[in-house]
């Protein structure tokens, strides 16, 4: 299906891109010498004169490949306005979304060998504007460009064929998302404890040698110092022995400001967790709490208590 | 590196191999030498800002690389035409292997060519860049 965008893409086809492109620099040794070390060729017709002499091109060129190198426009970034034509379809691109560029596919035809002195520049016409496709990398369109390079006299040196996709990245991850929960970190001594939030209990872990609860769970009885344990599921009732109010610092998971209480359970015991459904203003010690169990994701179930 | 003769290459044959650990110094490296400044190559903040892993490698340094190592095996014989196609991005710490086969010789204008089927691929063997060239090489004769 042809759209007013695709229409107007199609008018870019076929035209050349505007004024050649001129090299900031002659073909130079120590820009070679850049580029060869950067791609770690050691090739000495490159750098190397007197090998470089003794070959069948009888003194240094430039490496083929490096050709774009001599035209390359640098860290300067396209015109907001005017440039050539190219400048002039990329911006259209941009604004369509296409924002996101890779290279596809380079084809490199050359005439001659490129040596220091010569002054290149590149006469680019843009030779399609593909339909929007969907890749790998997102939507986007191929654009091909043939770009001829000449020397100062206008001789051509080299034809080539650039094509480039211009894509629209992929979407960012919703900023207001909100990262899941930490985990809490399970071992064999307290899985037992949130396996049972995870089944609506709240499991108390209670030494089987002189019948004392503790929490949190731990492998042994502080008071005995038996090995051997069980566990009793509590009422839930309790009250806030005492608390905090979180303000900083802020994690993501969170609600803030955040009451956490130590709650002292009917049966004996305390235990940490998280006070829910009261204004953090008004939490006090003494206050009478229920437990209940806030599903935070599909693996985590922890229990949080609420004045009664 | 010793010359390499039209008489002595046959089709079938294969280049040496080049292996390289891609790095970011390479792409800072290939940035500075090239003029490609764009930042997906250079600077890892923006490039996690796009929604990227991390920087990726510049298509034309994996080019320059697979070119070596056709330059490597073709001695300073002349590279007459070279084709790539950019399979996938590259990303530093990926292990590249090149591979140069030749796949036709001819003569053609008084000049001895040879044709090399090339590509790069990853420590995984995914083929990262892959494509042809043609070089002219000298003759015994």
């Amino acid at each position: 299906m042809s759209t007013d965008l695709d229409q107007r893409l199609k008018e870019y086809e076929g035209k050349e891109a505007g004024g050649p492109e001129v090299g900031a620099d002659p073909v130079n040794i120590p820009m070679i010498r850049h580029w060869c070390e950067a791609i770690g060729d050691q090739n000495p017709v490159y750098l190397d004169e007197a090998a470089a002499a003794a070959s069948v091109h009888g003194g240094i060129i430039a490496p083929p490949v490096m050709l774009q190198a001599w035209v390359m426009r640098g860290i300067k970034s396209r015109p907001a306005t005017g440039g050539s034509l190219t400048d002039e379809l990329y911006r259209l691109l941009d604004a369509e979304g296409y924002t996101s560029v890779v290279a596809t596919n380079c084809e490199q035809e050359y005439h001659r060998a490129v040596r220091p002195g010569d002054h290149l520049s590149t006469i680019a016409t843009i030779e399609s504007v593909s339909e929007e496709k969907t890749t790998a990398l997102g939507v986007g369109r191929f654009v091909t460009n043939r770009i001829r390079y000449v020397d100062q006299h206008g001789e051509p040196v080299a034809d080539t064929l650039f094509r480039i996709l211009k894509f629209k990245p992929p979407a960012k991850p919703d900023a207001t998302e909100r990262p899941p929960r930490p985990r809490p970190a399970i071992t064999q001594d307290n899985a037992f404890f949130f396996d049972g939030a995870k089944a609506g209990k709240l499991l108390i872990q209670k030494c089987a040698s002189c019948g004392k609860l503790r929490h949190p769970p731990r492998p042994v009885c502080p008071h005995c110092r038996s090995l051997e344990w069980t566990a009793i599921e509590a009422a839930g009732r309790g009250t806030v022995y005492s608390f905090v109010v979180n303000h900083y610092p802020q994690v993501p998971a969170f609600d803030y400001p955040l009451p956490v209480g130590l709650i002292e359970l009917e049966e004996g015991t305390r235990l940490v967790s998280d006070i829910v459904g009261i204004d953090p203003a008004d939490v006090k010690i003494g206050l009478p709490v229920q437990v209940e169990f806030q599903r935070f994701d599909d693996e985590l179930t922890l229990p949080v208590f609420r004045p009664v | 590196m010793a010359d390499l003769y039209f008489e002595d290459v046959n089709e079938g044959d294969e280049g040496p191999s080049i292996s390289h650990e891609l790095t970011r110094t390479d792409l800072v490296m290939y940035a500075g030498a090239s003029g490609d400044f764009n930042p997906m190559h250079t600077d890892e903040v923006k490039a996690k800002e796009a929604g990227l892993p991390s920087v990726f490698g510049h298509g034309m340094f994996s080019a320059g690389l697979l070119a070596t190592a056709i330059t490597n095996y073709v001695g300073i014989g002349t590279l007459k035409r070279y084709k790539v196609r950019f399979a996938k991005q590259t990303w530093p710490g990926e292990t590249f292997i090149t591979s140069v086969k030749v796949t036709g010789k001819r003569k053609e204008d008084g000049e001895n060519l040879v044709d090399l089927e090339c590509t790069l691929t990853n420590q995984d063997g995914e083929v990262k860049v892959a494509g042809e060239a043609t070089a002219a090489l000298p003759s015994r004769g």
